[in-house]
């Protein structure tokens, strides 16, 4: 019980940023999962490595919070996949989680580059 | 719920994995590997397929299918890991089942389940109110105020005449000699009206059934119809119809065999052949009833008209029963006011609602069935108290186990969830098992119920479904709610408390329900016990009451000749030729006859006139009239008291004489030598007049448990109608080794003649006590039932009231307590609670006592032996099961109890 929980864990830690990615990687134009995970790779610089276990987990639980929506389509290279959009609600959820985001590394940002309280007050 | 929600299944899921597969790789070859290598660099990219697909499955699926296999897995797991605790709650709730569904089928049979008729809430049954003057001929069943039995015109009127049924049926049961393929037996025949299956609504199985025109006057109608059952397993399902079977000597068609299931309007007869009630003088060749008013004898039943109420039925009816009865007034003897006031201001006819029909047998089985299904309701409570307390002691236990869970994550779901997979697993073995007993229980209390006549019994071994879904479910609900307990203390948010509480003294709310449990276990014992204390000595005294002659060694049979075609001329003489014939045997002391069958519950009383006696007025009293052999007291070893015993001198041919017993001299003469020589005749019967010649002691007759009537016994060689006989044998070795001699000797005289029921009077007697027997029986089975349940019970709470104790023991035994003092402690707190307990139940158990008082014979109600028995049990128990779990407090090591905190 104790080891499951503790993987539980891992995947929340991911999952905010994870999602806050395919949302934007989706915002441009509906893609299949592949194309997501390389899209991330590819924009980040390779930066990023995108499990696709989790990949397809945060897609399935963002479709079932209906923030995207899925329906199979035929990739430019004539394969058979599944075609991810972002539905209104997404969006929403895209602009609220991408500001908060940005909220979040400023203040990162801002204690991480600051001098700290001790000479601030001196 | 999650089921239901699930958009996508697994093969979806893989099919977008193997897309993602094939686009990589395609991808990966672009980039200028090969395709076999791009492959392979895409799979190893993506980590294992299965352990994504798993993942994808955890989330999506209903996993509490899964979840609750592993459930259900851990539960067997732990219940595996406590075989006692699981062997007990299993037992208990499969007895309880058990019990509960053997029982109430029987219960529901005889006393709730309507006919298996056409529309049977249309029924209704008929008893009137009013004199009965001439011959009554009942098999139990009526009181005053409701006699079942009418004359056979009477019922003829008040079909003809009555506008407010659809039919008006009447049938008689009588033994009858049935002779099929020159093979002779001695079978229950009803006579039945003609519209009797059609108004019941039973279809035949065979060829027809009778109609109306199948009876028009007397001795006009030798047709029969045959039960399914009798054509089955006695005549091998042979083409009969249009056959010719003989009864009693007389040939009668066979038309059909009436649908299976169907038996007879009245519950518990189980004719094999139908005939109309018109022929009612082959059946019984001794009685001619069909054409006299003054003859009652046949029960009947009527269909209400579709509209008609049972009220408006009763009122039509009664202005036409009444009118009958004046115009049947006018031809009885006596004219007098009082006769007329008897017979006319006092009748009236009762419609009764009959749907379940009219039944003397299910009016005996009323009490008995009611008392043990009472007893089997205490039994179901001490298992349903018993199961619940074994869960508790077993949660309590485990407070730590799930608590230590809870705190390492486990959601409140999947703790009640395992705890409920517990419950169904103890509940599903519990009633599989209950399941499997039943039908066996149910088997085996017909067999013993039945005794040798198996095939006749009223009770069907079918199980009531309902009730075992009934109890089951209870069953299950029970253990559900009661495995929950634990999950209780997860409610209360302060966890820690429960934690700290488990290792505590025990003290608290959850204490005082076990205690109830333990007093409640003990109380229902304590009933039950007493119950079979009470039952188990009745029958004891029962059978140990003294007749007044000697029940060793004594064989009985019946010989009916006119059962095999004699005429009544010839009837007393070949009964006369069977007593030389089995006098003559070698193994034979002494043979004897009676047409009233010793210690069987019949009887044939009548009023007698006896010379030198005015009666009081209004003076209504009946004496016992056996017709006997003259060797009949001697072969049964009556005492004689005056005068002589009848013997060889007494003939057809000689005066009339008669002995008396000392109940009737007392009665008529004051004394027992006044009554010799004094006469005694059956009013208006011409040639019953005989002289008193001898005064025998009293001794018992319609059963062991009633008092001697006052009897009369003539010669049946001298009586004014030929009779059928009970024999009595007695043998110097064991009766049962004259049997076959017995049988050879009356097949000698003539093959047709039917040997029937023979049996040992030690047989008759206890076939005479079945129902005490079978109380009995079950008692004493529900009362070492309830003391072991009570031990087990006791046992596991004591055991964990203890363990809970330990170190309230511990600081004692530090303190300088002595480990007897130790043991004292416990077992006096069991004795106390048991004291009490019992101390509450008696009173109780005397006053349920009172609502079986008429089943109970020499045995006071507070019977002090029976008390004091039941208590000595109890503690007994309650000390050894207290005696365990004190000693292994005793055994605590003080520092160690301590040092556990």
């Amino acid at each position: 019980m104790t080891t499951q929980k503790s993987a539980d864990d891992r995947i929340a830690l991911l999952q905010g940023t994870l999602d806050l990615l395919i949302l934007k990687t989706l915002l441009l134009a509906p893609c299949h999962g592949q194309g997501i995970a390389r899209s991330i790779q590819r924009q980040s610089e390779e930066v990023f490595f995108v499990d696709h276990g989790s990949l397809y987990l945060a897609l399935q639980r963002l479709e079932d919070k209906k923030w995207i929506a899925a329906k199979w389509g035929v990739s430019e290279n004539n394969r058979k996949a599944r075609y991810y959009s972002l539905t209104a609600k997404g969006r929403e959820q895209l602009q609220e989680k991408a500001s908060e985001w940005e909220r979040l590394t400023r203040a990162m940002g801002l204690i991480l580059n600051g001098t700290g309280p001790g000479t601030e007050e001196a | 719920m999650r089921l239901f929600r699930r958009k996508r299944n697994a093969a979806d899921f893989a099919e977008e994995i193997k897309a993602h597969l094939a686009l990589e790789a395609d991808e990966l070859a672009s980039e200028g590997l090969s395709e076999d290598e791009a492959r392979r660099n895409a799979k190893a990219e993506f980590g294992s397929v299965s352990v994504a697909a798993e993942r994808f499955r955890m989330r999506g699926r209903a996993h509490w299918a899964d979840d609750l296999i592993r459930d259900l897995r851990y539960g067997l797991r732990g219940l595996a890991k406590n075989p006692g605790f699981t062997a007990a709650a299993i037992l208990t709730l499969a007895l309880a089942i058990g019990a509960n569904t053997t029982i109430f089928s029987l219960l529901d049979q005889a006393l709730l389940q309507a006919l298996p008729v056409e529309d049977p809430g249309q029924l209704v049954v008929f008893s009137f109110a009013g004199s009965h003057p001439g011959h009554w001929h009942s098999e139990g069943g009526s009181t005053p105020g409701h006699v079942h039995e009418f004359s056979y015109p009477m019922y003829r009127d008040l079909r003809d005449r009555n506008t407010v049924l659809t039919g008006l049926i009447a049938a008689a049961e009588q033994d009858a000699g049935v002779t099929w393929n020159n093979r002779a037996e001695n079978v229950s025949t009803e006579m039945v009206s003609g519209n009797y299956f059609q108004t019941l609504g039973v279809r035949p199985a065979l060829g027809r059934l009778f109609v109306a025109g199948d009876e028009t006057v007397k001795g006009a109608n030798p047709l029969a119809v045959l039960s399914f059952d009798y054509w089955k397993t006695h005549l091998g399902e042979a083409p009969v119809v249009g056959q010719t079977l003989l009864v009693n000597g007389t040939p009668f068609t066979v038309v059909g065999v009436a649908a299976p299931g169907f038996h007879s309007m009245v519950w518990g007869r189980r004719p094999a052949v139908y005939v109309p009630a018109t022929m009612e003088a082959v059946v019984e060749p001794e009685r001619d009833y069909v054409n006299d008013r003054q003859s009652y004898w046949i029960d009947t039943m009527g269909r209400l008209r579709p509209g008609v109420t049972r009220e408006q039925a009763a009122a039509a009816l009664n202005s036409l029963f009444l009118a009958l009865r004046k115009t049947e007034f006018t031809g009885l003897h006596d004219q007098s006011d009082k006769a007329r006031n008897e017979f006319i201001g006092a009748a009236h006819l009762n419609v009764d609602d009959g749907a379940s029909g009219f039944s003397p047998l299910r009016d005996d089985m009323r009490t008995p069935l009611t008392i043990v299904m009472g007893m089997v309701l205490l039994v179901v409570g001490m298992a349903i108290v018993n199961v619940a307390s074994l869960l508790l002691v077993r949660a309590a236990t485990r407070v730590r186990e799930f608590s230590v869970r809870y705190a390492l994550g486990a959601t409140r779901g999947q703790i009640v969830r395992q705890l409920l997979a517990e419950g169904v697993l103890l509940g599903v073995a519990g009633a599989a098992l209950g399941l499997l007993l039943a039908p066996r229980a149910l088997d085996l209390l017909i067999h013993w119920m039945s005794g040798p006549s198996a095939d006749h019994s009223a009770f069907s071994a079918t199980l009531d479904w309902r009730v075992l879904g009934f109890t089951i479910a209870a069953t299950l609900v029970a253990s559900l709610l009661f495995s929950l307990a634990p999950a209780a203390q997860f409610w209360n948010p302060r966890l820690a408390d429960a934690l700290k509480q488990q290792m505590g003294t025990g003290v608290g709310g959850s204490l005082r329900f076990r205690r109830t449990c333990v007093a409640l276990q003990i109380g229902f014992s304590m009933l039950l016990i007493v119950a079979a204390g009470l039952f188990v000595k009745t029958i004891d005294n029962l059978r140990n009451v003294d007749p007044g002659f000697a029940t060793d060694r004594l064989l009985s049979f019946d010989l009916a000749p006119e059962m095999a075609g004699y005429a009544p001329a010839r009837i007393a003489p070949v009964e006369q030729q069977a007593l030389d014939a089995i006098a003559a045997l070698p193994g034979v002391r002494a043979v004897g006859a009676t047409n009233d069958r010793d210690l069987a519950s019949e009887d044939r009383e009548g009023d007698v006139l006896v010379s030198g006696y005015t009666s009081k007025p209004d003076e209504e009293f009946d004496v016992e009239l056996p017709w006997v052999s003259n060797g009949y007291l001697q072969t049964l070893g009556v005492p004689l008291l005056a005068g002589r015993l009848f013997d060889g001198h007494d003939t057809a041919a000689s005066g009339r004489v008669a002995i008396v017993n000392e109940s009737f001299a007392k009665h008529f003469f004051g004394s027992i030598g006044a009554a010799l020589g004094h006469h005694v005749s059956r009013p208006q019967q011409d040639g019953t007049d005989a002289t008193i010649v001898g005064v025998v002691r009293d001794v018992k007759h319609e059963s062991v448990r009633d008092a001697a009537m006052p009897t009369c016994y003539v010669l049946f060689t001298q009586a004014v109608k030929p009779t059928e006989l009970t024999f009595y044998v007695r043998t110097w070795q064991a009766p049962q080794a004259a049997a076959n001699e017995v049988r050879a000797a009356i097949a000698g005289i003539d093959a047709k003649l039917v040997v029937g029921d023979l049996s040992t009077m030690t047989e008759d007697i206890d076939n005479n006590l079945l129902s005490e027997r079978t109380i009995a029986l079950l008692a004493a089975v529900f009362g070492i039932l309830a003391t072991v349940l009570a031990g087990v019970g006791l046992y596991g709470i004591l055991a964990y009231s203890t363990a809970q104790r330990t170190r309230e023991i511990g600081i004692r035994m530090a303190l300088g307590a002595r480990r007897t003092a130790v043991v004292g402690l416990i077992v006096r707190e069991v004795l106390l609670l048991a004291g009490g307990a019992v101390a509450v139940t008696v009173p109780l158990a005397m006053l349920g006592s009172r609502a079986v008082r008429s089943q109970l014979f020499g045995v006071s109600i507070a019977d002090p032996g029976v008390y004091g028995a039941g208590i000595a049990v109890i503690l007994l128990v309650a000390a050894i099961a207290g005696l365990v779990p004190a000693r292994r407090a005793a055994s605590i090591n003080p520092t160690e109890a301590l040092r556990n905190e």
